[in-house]
């Protein structure tokens, strides 16, 4: 784990189940993460993106009201450098490449390993 | 089009390997969730007439948690996954990090968790079916009902789009080593989507 105080870690949690939002919350407040935010679709996290200006945005895919990848496109217009992590049960290869065409910069398959979330996340930072 | 009823042994074998190889993923997912050994039935394929379904599975009064998820893309069909009642409040208890046997009644947080597992295994499931035929399938936001199994077979049904009167069912039981969870798992095509994973696997009907 990078322990860098420099690097700021503010994170912005989108997951349409509290559950998986809570999971995600846990390994990170563990490693160091803030969260500053969750949202529960894609909309709401737009929103929330303007407001809080997060350092990095962990998004799932299928969600009601807008979904994960029209909100990164919606993301990446207000923040062209928005460093979003894709983190969705559909590791199908086509939606995989549609998420990065979008603009994430990595995309994590659920279930995760803790491991996995904190290396993708330090790594979008460190970029 | 043909329907269904013109499926062969050699057809039916097809379905049974993408199950394998879908439900093999799924339960995969369920055991790296649970930290625990999961086993899984060889898949069954079976033609079922659509209003046999609930009985075909189980009691039809029996008390379960479902969870739905309409499928989209190239090849449209309706996942369910079944759980007994006992299993549903074990599973949410080894979710939650509760004591096992505390959870006797599904709260917000039950619910999120066993719709997110839903999601989680039908995606695993799905991610096999999309490699093993290069379809892309587009899952919706999956919904949990918890009622007897004919009501919420029946749901399901309703909200889905239009089946053959015998449907393809591809069903699966996983079975945890150290607890005991029993849930099945079913693949419901919808008119029209046989012909394409056929077709998508070098089959034709």
């Amino acid at each position: 784990m990078v322990e860098g105080k420099d690097l700021s870690k503010r994170v912005l949690v989108v997951d349409d189940a509290a559950f998986m939002r809570m999971m995600i919350k846990d390994i990170l407040s563990k490693n160091g993460f803030e969260v500053v935010g969750e949202a529960e679709n894609g909309a709401v996290a737009v929103k929330l993106y303007r407001e809080l200006n997060p350092d990095i945005v962990t998004m799932d895919i299928t969600m009601p009201e807008m979904d994960g990848i029209a909100a990164v496109k919606a993301i990446k217009e207000i923040d062209s450098r928005a460093k979003v992590i894709m983190c969705s049960a559909m590791g199908q290869q086509l939606m995989v490449m549609e998420a990065i065409q979008a603009g994430a910069r990595d995309f994590i398959v659920k279930p995760f390993q803790q491991e996995r979330v904190v290396q993708a996340l330090e790594k979008a930072i460190a970029s | 089009m043909k329907d269904p009823d013109h499926l062969t042994n050699l057809h039916l074998d097809a379905f049974q390997e993408i199950g394998n190889i879908g439900a093999g993923n799924a339960a995969t997912a369920l055991a790296q969730m649970l930290q625990c050994k999961i086993t899984m039935q060889v898949p069954k394929v079976e033609l079922i007439p659509l209003g046999g379904l609930a009985g075909a599975i189980g009691q039809e009064e029996e008390l379960v948690s479902c969870i739905t998820t309409l499928v989209d893309g190239g090849a449209p069909a309706s996942v369910l996954f079944l759980l007994g009642a006992q299993s549903t409040y074990l599973l949410t208890d080894l979710l939650l990090g509760r004591k096992p046997g505390s959870t006797t009644e599904l709260d917000n947080m039950g619910q999120s968790a066993l719709l997110e597992i839903g999601n989680i295994l039908t995606g695993s499931f799905l991610n096999a079916l999309g490699e093993a035929t290069g379809i892309m399938f587009k899952p919706s936001v999956p919904y949990l009902a918890f009622d007897m199994l004919a009501s919420v077979i029946s749901s399901a049904l309703l909200e889905g789009g239009y089946y053959d009167e015998q449907v393809l069912v591809m069903r699966t039981q996983m079975i945890g080593s150290e607890i005991l969870i029993q849930g099945h798992f079913l693949l419901i095509p919808y008119s029209g989507t046989l012909p394409v994973i056929l077709k998508a696997i070098g089959l034709n009907l």
